[in-house]
This record gives structure tokens, C-alpha cells and sequence, in this order.
């Protein structure tokens, strides 16, 4: 099956074996998650020489290291001898990763430097230079965000970020300090394909007043209405963006003042134009008028700028995806306001947050309907603004339209459908400059 | 104060004060599992704090840092408006992830009884094991143990407030898509 043929973006339509079909999900492990860029961890994560933490870069394990340099490291979590994972535990400090099969050690770097009996068994015959552990092609961090590709042919992780850096910015660059992850991580699984989530995160503003209408009802004041001033259910009232790159973001830019009642009015504020630096270095429209903000960085990188949950949709196979979820906050930010946002991410998004909860039940029913053979041939339905993207916001560059839009579904899928059917990254790129163009 | 502390190898407490405050425990996991939410949030004392730290896999030597510390992020961090929040959501008739609700058995075990900081005050700890049903074919089981500080109260209905409820699960990665249950 040519995979370019399930995603239809001039008529809004998907076909849903996108989200079941195992020889797809090989296509994307090979294709995306073993070419693109992919967040790894933060550097609050690593202060110290040979902290590590575990993580996984598609299905396969990696550890990530801070070398003995201070530069951090990536290497597969496994030993070239015969495959053993090297490292079982999710974080720590070492000066070495000793494999628990047979003993063969690595250093920070990953490098072999120890085979247990290699004047004995080996006859000092092993070139331990050849069997170091398969190091990723490229690490790099933008603003404290570690990312690394397996792919020497990725473009840098600059142009890999492309025109979402100027919305990544009003999350990660707020003040010169930057940010820190907070210790403690959510980690699930949801029972559905990790595309939902991604997507979702990418694009979908229009689910929040109906998936989360119980939460936001417990968490707004009686005083309040609703409809205007938390989730207003008028479009206009706010933006979406969408990257050729497949990245996306949407927010409010008039009311939308759900922050306030999930965090405390302080922390919003804080977020919202209340700290006099954020202004200063993103302006007015980014560090005011940004609120409620969803953004997904292709492909399963996602956060909420102002809730400042950040997490990763690690994929387990088409039908099953985990998630791990950090909180950050500006590093400069005072004591009270971290606290509220420690607090008020977890209350919400989290695998007990008063908000998710609602999104596994979505996620994972329809992944239970489409074991069906009528639900596989039925396409689904992404159609919303399609058609009235507009180049031209006073405030928001790029691909503009309004917040209750699928025009970031489209081109998350576009850009899925382009790179899991295997174009090269000189076509992809040249699709990105080309859409620039078209745009001016 | 009616404490009832007794000295003996194996418990410090009287045989009657074990059998009243397993009884409350059984009582406090009747109102869960019949969903009598309301009535469960009365057991709770107004300056309660609940809470369930996340949990990392570490090896032995940094095993003190397998849970979240208070300062931390954790799954559930709440004071009793927190609770009731979250028993308002689920009355809703829109908590999609409880509509239609979830059926659950709470079973308390290995329940151990010890002094509290104050008088009034007992730390108990115990066993859980819950059990979620949900729609036709979902199953979660959670294990762990809870540390509970009860303080004695003439005004409540069955003698003792939970003060603080701290809970430990088993699992670090949680097998299930979303906690929308309390434990």
C-alpha cells in the first residue's frame, strides 16, 4: 500500500488504517522515528557528570549521558555482544554502564573498555574501538531541550524547527534564565496509536469544551461564564498555526482565561503578561496573548505553554502508545508561581489530571472500533477551516487560520504521509521552501 | 483521648481500637465502591492532604529516590477542595472517563497501627488492592499501601478524620489510561 494515498489533505480526509496497520507502524519506526529529530530530555535533567537518564527514540532504547566534556551524549541502551539492554533503571548517576549478561563496560561516551577475560577468551583478539555502543548521528539542544537523530541526513535541529521556533519560543525562551523540569515524571499507556495524542496536541482546540466540559466546570468559578471567558466557543477569539514541517499550535487571544483556574490567577498572570522580561524579549502578542495554548513539535513532542506539561508519545506498537510527562517553569520564576504550576499540572494533565483522563476514554475506544472491517474502510473526517488559512495575521507569522480549525491535523499528516512513505529529506525540505515561497 | 496504646512484640494497640479502625477503613472503601462520594468526602478532615508521589525505576544504591519527594510532581496532590473538585467533575454527567462510571473493589489488608505525632492522632498504614472494571472488557489492578494519619474527632459520624492520606502504588509506568478513581 503506497502510504501517500491515506492522507488526503485537499479534501480533509484520513484513512484510518493509519492508526492499526502494523506494516505501517514498521514504515514509521523506520522512516520517522528513526530519521527525525526527536526530544530526549532537559538539561536540568543532567547537572552532573555521568547522571544518565533512559529513554526511548522510537521503540528503541537510548541512554543519554552527561560525558565527562559536560556535552551530553547518545547511545543505544543495549550491548553490542548479544543485545542485552544495558541499563534497567530509568535515571541515576555512573561512571559506567556494566552489561548484567556477560560484563562487557562502556563508558560515558559509550565506548567499550572493558570484555570480561579478553586475554583468556578473546586471545586479546577483540577490537573493542569496532563494538562501542551505536551512537545517534547528532545531538543538539535548543534552549535546554535535548533532541537527537539517528539520520547524518537530517537537516540541522534549527531548520528541523523551522517557523515553529517562533511559537517553541513562548514556551522555552520567556527569560534569559530558560527553564528547569521539575523532578518526578507521569508515565501511562494509553491503549490507542500515538498519532491521536500527537495530533491532538497538534491541533485540536475543538474537543476541550465538550472531552474536558467536567473539568472545566469543577475548576470555574460560579461567576463565570464559560462560554466567554474560559473556553470561548467563538473562533475568532483565537489562532492555530501550522508548519509545512508538520509542528502546530493553537491558542486564544481574547479571553481563553482558562490558565486562572487551573494554576491560580498568580501563575497566569505570571504567564500572561505579568512578567515585564517575557515581553520584552517575545512582545506583546506572545508573552500576553498566548493562552490556553495546545502545540505539538513533529512528531510526539508535545507541551502546553502557561500549563507547562511537556511530554513524549512514545509509540508501543499501532495499538499502543506511553506517555511521559514532565512539568517545567521558568527557571527565574518566583517560588509561588512554580509551586501553583508543580501543583495545577499535575491536578490536570496527568494520568489522574482532571483534564487526561478524559482523553484516554477517547483515544482508546476509537483504536477498539477500528478492529472492525467496516471502521478500517471508513475515512475519517479532518476538514475543519479547510480552505481559509490566511499568511497575512498582524500578530502570528506563518500559516494562520482560527482556533477551532484541522488545518494543523492536515499538515501533521502531511508531513507524516511524506516522510513514512520515504521521501528524502532534500524533497521534503524543498517542500517547506517551496511553501514559503508561495506563501509571500 | 481513648488511644487504647498497649505494649506488646507485635502491636502497640488494643485489640478494640484495631477492630474499630480496620472497621473504618472497611466503611471508608463501602463508600467508594457504592460510590457514595459525598459521604466519603465527610471522613476527610478540612485540612486534609492527599497524596500519591510518582515512582522511577532506580537500582539499590539510589533507591531513596524511586518516589517523587513532596516538592516534586506527583499523581495526586490535594487538599480537601482538590477532592471535592474532583468529586464535582465526576457528578457532572460529562467525566467521560466515569461516565458511565467505573466499578471498583477497594480491599484493605495488613492494616498496622501505631502512635500519631499528637494524641489524637494514629498513623495507619495498609495494604490495597483495587480493582477497576470498566465498560465491557477494561481491568486495572493497582497495589500499594497507604499511610494514613486519622485523628480522632467527636463531630465526625464515625469517630476519626483522615488527617493524611499518603499513597505508595507498585507500578512506576501506570498500566491503566487514567487514575479517575480515588484510592
Amino acid at each position: 500500500m503506497d502510504i501517500s494515498d491515506l492522507v488526503d489533505v485537499q479534501q480533509g480526509t484520513l484513512d484510518p488504517r493509519i492508526y492499526e496497520d502494523e506494516e505501517i507502524y514498521q514504515q514509521e519506526l523506520k522512516n520517522i522515528f528513526a530519521r527525525c529529530w526527536l526530544f530526549l530530555a532537559h538539561d536540568s535533567q543532567l547537572p552532573n557528570r555521568g547522571d544518565y537518564v533512559t529513554t526511548y527514540m522510537g521503540e528503541d532504547p537510548v541512554l543519554v549521558v552527561r560525558k565527562r566534556d559536560g556535552s551530553v551524549g547518545v547511545f543505544m541502551n543495549q550491548c553490542r555482544h548479544r543485545g542485552m539492554r544495558l541499563c534497567r533503571a530509568d535515571a541515576g548517576t555512573a561512571k559506567s554502564f556494566s552489561c548484567s549478561y556477560h560484563g562487557w563496560t562502556y563508558d560515558l561516551s559509550g565506548n567499550l573498555v572493558g570484555v570480561p577475560s579478553e586475554d583468556d577468551a578473546y586471545h586479546d583478539e577483540i577490537n573493542k574501538e569496532e563494538w562501542g555502543a551505536i551512537k545517534v548521528a547528532k545531538v543538539d539542544s535548543y534552549k535546554g531541550f535535548i533532541f537527537a537523530t539517528w539520520d547524518a541526513e537530517a537537516p540541522s535541529l534549527l531548520d528541523y524547527i523551522g517557523d515553529f521556533r517562533f511559537y517553541f519560543d513562548a514556551f522555552a525562551d520567556r527569560t534569559e534564565a530558560g527553564t528547569e523540569l521539575i523532578g518526578g515524571a507521569h508515565r501511562w499507556v494509553f491503549p490507542a496509536n500515538w498519532k491521536f495524542a500527537a495530533e491532538q496536541f497538534c491541533s485540536d482546540m475543538y474537543h476541550a469544551p465538550i472531552s474536558h466540559a467536567s473539568a472545566v466546570l469543577a475548576l470555574t468559578p460560579d461567576d463565570q461564564d464559560v462560554d466567554e471567558e474560559v473556553f470561548p466557543m467563538d473562533g475568532t477569539k483565537g489562532r492555530q498555526f501550522s508548519s509545512e514541517l508538520g509542528h502546530g499550535t493553537g491558542f486564544f487571544v481574547e479571553s481563553g482565561d482558562v490558565l486562572a483556574n487551573i494554576v491560580g490567577q498568580k501563575p497566569a498572570d505570571w504567564f500572561q503578561g505579568g512578567n515585564p522580561e517575557a515581553i520584552g524579549r517575545l512582545g506583546e502578542a506572545r508573552a500576553e496573548r498566548m493562552r490556553g495554548a495546545h502545540a505539538t513539535l513533529f512528531p510526539n513532542f508535545s507541551f502546553l505553554p502557561g500549563i507547562n506539561t511537556l511530554r513524549i508519545w512514545h509509540p508501543k506498537g499501532p495499538n499502543e502508545m506511553e506517555v511521559w510527562a514532565w512539568t517545567v517553569v521558568d527557571k527565574e520564576a518566583p517560588a509561588d508561581v512554580k509551586e501553583a504550576q508543580r501543583v495545577g499540572t499535575g491536578r490536570t494533565f496527568s494520568v489522574a489530571g482532571l483534564f487526561e483522563q478524559d482523553d484516554g476514554e477517547n483515544w482508546s475506544e476509537i483504536q477498539r472500533v477500528l478492529r472492525g472491517h467496516i471502521a478500517k474502510k471508513s475515512s475519517f473526517n479532518v476538514q475543519m477551516g479547510l480552505g481559509h488559512e490566511t499568511y497575512e495575521d498582524p500578530d502570528f507569522p506563518g500559516k494562520i487560520n482560527r482556533v477551532y480549525c484541522e488545518m494543523a491535523a492536515r499538515g501533521f499528516y502531511k508531513r507524516w504521509a511524506d516522510m513514512a512513505s520515504g521521501q528524502s529529506w532534500d524533497e521534503l525540505m524543498a517542500s517547506v521552501q517551496k511553501a514559503a515561497e508561495a506563501s509571500l | 483521648m481513648t488511644a487504647q496504646l498497649e505494649s506488646s512484640p507485635v502491636t502497640s494497640v488494643s485489640v478494640e481500637l484495631q477492630h474499630q479502625i480496620e472497621q473504618y477503613l472497611y466503611q471508608e472503601a463501602r463508600f467508594l465502591d457504592e460510590r457514595r462520594f459525598e459521604e466519603w468526602l465527610d471522613l476527610f478532615s478540612d485540612d486534609t492532604y492527599y497524596w500519591m508521589p510518582t515512582r522511577g525505576v532506580r537500582y539499590e544504591r539510589e533507591l531513596d529516590k524511586e518516589f517523587s519527594r513532596r516538592d516534586e510532581v506527583s499523581h495526586f496532590d490535594e487538599t480537601k477542595r482538590g477532592l471535592e473538585e474532583r468529586v464535582t467533575r465526576i457528578r457532572s454527567g460529562m467525566a467521560w472517563a466515569e461516565e458511565p462510571p467505573s466499578r471498583t473493589r477497594h480491599m484493605v489488608h495488613n492494616v498496622i497501627i501505631e502512635p500519631g505525632d499528637s494524641p489524637d492522632e494514629l498513623l495507619v498504614r495498609c495494604n490495597i488492592l483495587l480493582y477497576r472494571g470498566r465498560l465491557d472488557r477494561d481491568v486495572d489492578i493497582f497495589v500499594g499501601c497507604r499511610e494514613d494519619v486519622l485523628r480522632q474527632s467527636e463531630d465526625a459520624d464515625y469517630g476519626w478524620l483522615i488527617a493524611r492520606r499518603s499513597i505508595y502504588l507498585d507500578q512506576t509506568v501506570i498500566l491503566a489510561k487514567n487514575m479517575s478513581i480515588f484510592f
